[in-house]
């Protein structure tokens, strides 16, 4: 269990910069994720973690020790690739002995490891199977146990779930929870699914597509505080509104949206680019406004727009809301009760609340 | 009346019987001619006069022997080389120049466009005395006197790795072409050089194609004489000139058809011997 940090790192592939001059601090024993859309790099920066890339430029610390130039096979570092990449001619016992086996390790210790380890991951009845005969789940827990039986400093999964079903691969973010929980061995876990990235991390870091680290923290900072509109819209869903800033200086600021009006807003604290009357852009949350046909008095926040479409998901409801500036807001509405008191319907008006403490103001 | 179209299997046998009658018509039915004519006994005019195994036990003789032996030593000496530059030459063809990998095949290919003979003579004008390769030695002062480089056992195999290099390298491309370069990344990654991944996960991953080279390698180089004759300039006596002498030779068919087959079993014994070595030293199963 040792922590990552990488400093200034580089990383050029075929002409294009792929990690531009990032910097990032892992925390040892904690379960990390690496999230970001297909082709940001998020794949590169795990690879020069492990040794199989050498960065352009930057240093590379696992703890207090500098291992930029310390080759693959010398890193204490294990990583499991999205394909498995399991031995096609080895057995499953000998896939997970494999790096026991190299560091010459006496036959009896190798066997005591690998049927121990194989039987944590509920392996004991495949030992001699070739990894062909088994199932997705199955050769995914094979490429784990190769991993961690070498009890490494850190473990990276590059997406190792992508190729499972929805419900075997929420079964495995639970597995995977409670194994980084018992080895308390750091984990760098890389996926462009938002969903995986929020169940698994204790912290995680946004990548964008120019290969630069947007924000880091816990996933409820990163849903609940986010500092873009990348990080808003790739992070769940969101509303982004433009507009100025004004009454600044006041306890009640506000932001004005062009033929919509002013809204309130709650700034806890002034960061110094603010400025009266500067362009600001606004997130809210889809659950976070409420929709009702019936007009209420306590909340900071109001709007009128018309229905445009319902989209039913089984645990809430999407209503898609036309403004009369002509954009549109998204609105979640939990599906409390099988016969609501009041039914939303295509085309009716709409009253839209919110709260300002709701309201994010992003920085770009 | 119509027939019913006959199911997938039997129509794929059907397109290959002009390939099975070609086979049976010219190879299989000559072999066993072969094969008999060494064993029969026949009178001046033609006639069968039964069976015999002195022709047979004419070749277990020191001298025969001898030359089967070089004839292993040399097919197994060209599949050496060939193993050792043509690894490395289809590792990067299929991993590092994989850009370029059309490109490298086609060049891998252009020598089958002209003769073989041509190849022979041009190797003629870069061996001799006066040649390409002793007048450049000679102009960078490493040698005096010109080496006599025609006709001994290294202008043979020269030749032979030259011709038959290309034949080991295509199925170890091929088989490497296919290979996961995860498993490489995965085998350094749990802490194995890169020597132990080569012989642990690429070799055993690729013995397929190794072994389909070793075998379009060793094989025809053992009853290779165009090569010896030409090269090796009579000295180098092979299994393949003892058989053409044989079978060219006025009378003495019959003996070259026993000579054929007492090389052509030890041939296949000494195949399956290094068929059983290869499988026994390269899965290495550690438990």
């Amino acid at each position: 269990m040792r922590s990552i940090k990488l400093e200034r790192m580089k990383k050029v592939i075929n002409g294009g910069l792929i990690i531009n001059d990032i910097e990032l601090y892992i925390p040892a024993g904690k379960f990390f994720a690496l999230l970001g859309p297909s082709g940001c790099g998020k794949t590169t920066l795990l690879r020069l973690i492990a040794g199989l890339e050498t960065a352009d430029a930057g240093k590379i610390y696992l703890g207090n020790e500098d291992i930029t130039d310390v080759s693959i096979h010398e890193r204490p570092v294990n990583i499991v690739f999205q394909n498995y990449a399991l031995f096609p001619h080895l057995d499953v016992f000998d896939n997970v002995a494999y790096s026991l086996k190299l560091k010459k390790l006496p036959k009896i210790v190798i066997e005591q490891k690998v049927f121990k380890i194989l039987e944590a991951f509920h392996l004991e009845n495949h030992i001699y199977k070739p990894t062909s005969q088994l199932s997705g789940g199955q050769q995914q827990r094979v490429a784990l146990a190769r991993a961690i039986v070498n009890e490494p400093d850190v473990l990276l999964l590059d997406e190792p779930l992508a190729a499972l079903d929805f419900k075997l691969r929420e079964r495995m973010l639970i597995e995977l929870i409670d194994l980084q929980d018992k080895l308390k061995t750091t984990f760098v876990y890389v996926t462009h699914d938002q969903f995986e990235a929020l169940t698994v991390a204790d912290q995680m870091a946004i990548m964008n597509h120019k290969g630069e680290i947007e924000q880091t923290g816990t996933p409820k900072e990163i849903y609940e505080f986010p500092h873009s509109s990348f990080v808003a819209k790739f992070v769940g869903t969101t509303n982004i509104l433009s507009g100025t800033l004004h009454k600044l200086d006041t306890p009640d600021p506000e932001i004005k949206i062009p033929d919509l009006g002013s809204f309130k807003l709650y700034i806890p604290q002034k960061k110094s680019w603010m400025y009266e009357g500067c362009d600001i852009l606004i997130s809210i949350r889809p659950e976070k406004i409420d929709i009702s046909k019936t007009e209420f008095q306590n909340f900071s926040n109001t709007l009128k727009g018309t229905v445009q479409s319902i989209v039913y998901h089984g645990r809430s409801t999407q209503y898609n809301v036309l403004l009369k500036n002509h954009t549109r807001l998204q609105v979640f509405e939990q599906n409390e009760e099988h016969f609501p008191q009041e039914v939303i319907d295509y085309d009716n008006e709409v009253n839209l609340y919110w709260q300002k403490e709701n309201v994010v103001i992003l920085e770009k | 009346m119509r027939f019913p179209r006959p199911p997938p299997s039997e129509r794929a046998f059907s397109i290959g019987i002009p390939a099975m009658i070609w086979q049976v018509l010219f190879f299989y039915i000559p072999l066993l001619f072969i094969i008999v004519s060494s064993v029969v006994k026949v009178s001046e005019t033609g006639a069968i006069k039964g069976f015999t195994f002195t022709m047979v036990a004419h070749f277990f003789t020191p001298t025969y022997l001898k030359v089967i032996f070089s004839s292993i030593l040399l097919a197994l000496s060209n599949v050496v080389i060939c193993f050792c530059i043509a690894y490395p030459l289809a590792y990067f063809m299929a991993f590092t120049g994989k850009r370029f990998k059309n490109t490298l095949l086609f060049l891998l290919l252009i020598p089958f466009w002209t003769n073989f003979l041509l190849h022979v003579y041009a190797w003629f004008y870069v061996l001799e005395n006066q040649g390409f390769l002793n007048n450049m030695l000679i102009h960078l002062g490493l040698i005096k006197q010109p080496l006599v480089l025609l006709n001994s056992i290294f202008s043979i195999m020269i030749m032979m790795v030259y011709y038959y290099l290309p034949f080991m390298v295509l199925p170890i491309y091929s088989s490497l072409e296919r290979f996961n370069a995860n498993l490489i990344e995965a085998s350094l990654d749990l802490g194995a050089t890169w020597f132990q991944t080569f012989r642990r996960i690429i070799l055993p991953l690729t013995m397929r194609g190794v072994r389909a080279g070793f075998f379009l390698v060793y094989i025809p180089s053992f009853g290779e004489f165009a090569i010896p004759e030409l090269m090796g300039g009579d000295k180098q006596m092979f299994v393949g000139n003892v058989v053409s002498q044989y079978i060219l030779a006025e009378g003495t068919g019959s003996l070259g058809a026993a000579f054929t087959v007492v090389s052509c079993a030890i041939l296949l014994a000494t195949a399956i011997f290094f068929y059983w070595l290869m499988d026994r030293y390269v899965y290495v199963k550690v438990r």
